[in-house]
């Protein structure tokens, strides 16, 4: 079941577009992650699924809310981690917690929910100290929890990571992935494509306009074929030569003592492969499926799409 | 629950403005400072100007219109009418306290929301845009309606303390009832409304200030109409003033609402 649905949802400030015709769905328990480039409309889409600002064209509905619409009780189901989140820093964390937990009418009494989330972040023990005392991932944190204190359906995560030193980092996607996995729904705006790939079912990639979105698998497919990588332990041409005349094998290069093959079926034929390659003599140590790394598939869509605009 | 939210933004203000130095000062020190001027103003001009000030024409009228008011006055030998005259210009004298806290703390809450980025959280919540702007202006106008109300009490212990006693019955009258428990909370609402306003489409606090000092020009003519004799402020008047300062603390909030643009701070401050 879709719980986030978007009908060609356009913003523009001016004459400038920010997003413009998105269409897209996101299932219940699902993590999307949202990749771009700086001023390819994340924040935008994501402050107008969060009912923050509202479409020019097109509409979004949330959680069954339509977001220009029913705001209020948007709200109430959504949770919202901004780029630069702030905070009161003459007060505790859980001053502050409580304070935005408040206006939740979800929330019987904030104070038990701040201290579960408190304790989930291990900031508990620093629950009344000032957050101006506190380092930037430690804020961060703060803020995830923020987001999640009402324990929201959606949980739209701008630039999470933005910023932090790696171990804070490290920290953070933690947290995320095991909100994932315990089935929240997330819609993870990031620039970090191995963040993006670690935490998101689908990835969609967003230049204005939906330039794709899929699995990172999927996306990998729609540029570069499927390759096996056969890890040799010395490089052997007559093992080359011997596999190139198999007839499932439609492309072989060898790189040093490696081989890339690009099979009619890559699940069955590798058994056949890597016993034709034992019997020519050659000594695998390893068969794998070469992975092309998310980055170049994300810079292929978005040069497609900027020489597709010039 | 517009109650429940009212409330919380009531405490949290409070919780910030009591542990930032410079708003507990002005919360507290400024009244004190409207205070003793106030007295030492009257102390001087009743030691030092004395009868002869009663001569000009400018006291002359006021005077004609304190005896109207308060008949009673006329039994009162010069120097003492003077003093009566110059202690009943006080009630409006405490219209400054709101309006001066309010220069110095309302134009500042949303604004510093909004440099911390605290504000874009905040409007992620089902906060109402009405509730946030009146919670932060009662936030300010409810201390700063405490100190205007402990001043008068000061400042009625002081007259009594410079012997001035006797005269508290010339003074202490319906009139100065209305003003403290209903002049000055509108008025005091209305600071706090426009500096919040202000503060909401301002880009910086200094800009919010210009706001406000629009509230103290109408104040300080208040008391310039009285001591001038132009008009005396007596119970119906007061009343009527306070009922349209009233009315222009309703509309100021719904302006308010109006003005406050939320895509305009979730867009341009981040």
């Amino acid at each position: 079941m879709a719980i986030i649905e978007t009908f060609g949802l356009s913003r523009h400030f001016g004459k400038t577009a920010a997003v413009e015709d998105l269409t897209l769905k996101v299932e219940a328990g699902e993590v999307l992650g949202f990749l771009g480039p700086n001023g390819a409309g994340k924040t935008t889409t994501i402050r107008m699924l969060a009912g923050m600002i509202a479409p020019t064209t097109g509409y979004a509905i949330v959680v069954g809310y339509r977001t220009d619409r029913d705001v209020e009780k948007l709200h109430e189901v959504v949770g919202m981690l901004t780029e630069t989140p702030g905070f009161y820093n003459r007060l505790s964390a859980k001053r502050n917690l409580e304070y935005f937990a408040s206006f939740y009418s979800s929330i019987g009494l904030p104070s038990k929910q701040v201290e579960k989330y408190l304790r989930l972040i291990g900031l508990w023990e620093r629950c009344n100290d000032k957050v101006g005392t506190f380092s930037k991932g430690m804020k961060h944190r703060l803020a995830l929890v923020r987001a999640l204190v009402h324990e929201p359906k959606v949980l739209f995560l701008d630039e999470p990571t933005a910023g932090l030193d790696p171990e804070a980092a490290a920290e953070v996607r933690e947290m995320i992935h095991r909100l994932g996995q315990e089935g929240h729904t997330i819609f993870l705006s990031t620039h970090n494509l191995n963040e993006a790939e670690m935490l998101c079912n689908r990835i969609a990639v967003l230049h204005t306009r939906l330039l794709a979105l899929d699995t990172p698998e999927q996306l990998r497919r729609r540029f570069f074929h499927r390759q096996l990588m056969v890890q040799l332990e010395v490089p052997d041409t007559h093992v080359v030569q011997t596999v190139e005349k198999l007839p499932f094998v439609q492309e072989v290069r060898e790189e040093g003592s490696q081989l890339i093959l690009e099979l009619t079926d890559s699940e069955r034929n590798r058994p056949e492969l890597v016993k034709v390659i034992v019997e020519a003599g050659g000594r695998v140590i390893a068969v794998s499926e070469k992975q092309y790394p998310l980055e170049e598939v994300y810079l292929r869509l978005v040069h497609e799409e900027s020489g597709n605009e010039s | 629950m517009s109650r429940r939210h009212i409330q919380n933004i009531l405490l949290k203000e409070w919780a910030l403005l009591f542990t930032d130095l410079n708003s507990a000062l002005t919360v507290t020190l400024v009244p004190l400072l409207i205070v003793g001027q106030g007295i030492l103003y009257i102390w001087l001009a009743v030691s030092f100007g004395g009868e002869s000030m009663l001569t000009t024409s400018v006291f002359q009228s006021a005077l004609q219109k304190l005896v109207e008011a308060i008949p009673g006055v006329t039994q009162l030998p010069g120097k003492e009418q003077l003093l009566v005259l110059l202690l009943n210009q006080f009630n409006f004298f405490l219209l400054l306290i709101p309006t001066m806290i309010a220069i110095n703390v309302a134009t500042f809450s949303i604004v510093d929301e909004k440099l911390s980025g605290s504000l874009e959280a905040l409007l992620a919540t089902p906060v109402k845009t009405w509730e946030l702007l009146l919670g932060k202006a009662l936030a300010g106008a409810i201390p700063a309606l405490v100190m205007t109300w402990l001043s008068a009490g000061v400042f009625l212990l002081v007259v009594l303390g410079l012997g001035w006693g006797d005269l508290s019955g010339f003074v202490v009258t319906a009139g100065w009832f209305l003003t403290l428990f209903l002049l000055t909370p509108a008025v005091a609402i209305l600071s706090f409304m426009l500096g919040v306003t202000g503060s909401s489409r301002a880009k910086d606090a200094r800009g919010a200030q210009t706001i406000v000092l629009i509230i103290i020009l109408p104040v300080l003519a208040l008391i310039g109409l009285q001591i001038t004799g132009i008009l005396w402020f007596t119970p119906s008047l007061i009343l009527v003033l306070a009922l349209a300062i009233g009315i222009a603390d309703f509309i100021s909030l719904r302006a308010a609402v109006r003005l406050f643009r939320r895509e305009s701070i979730v867009v341009q401050w981040r």
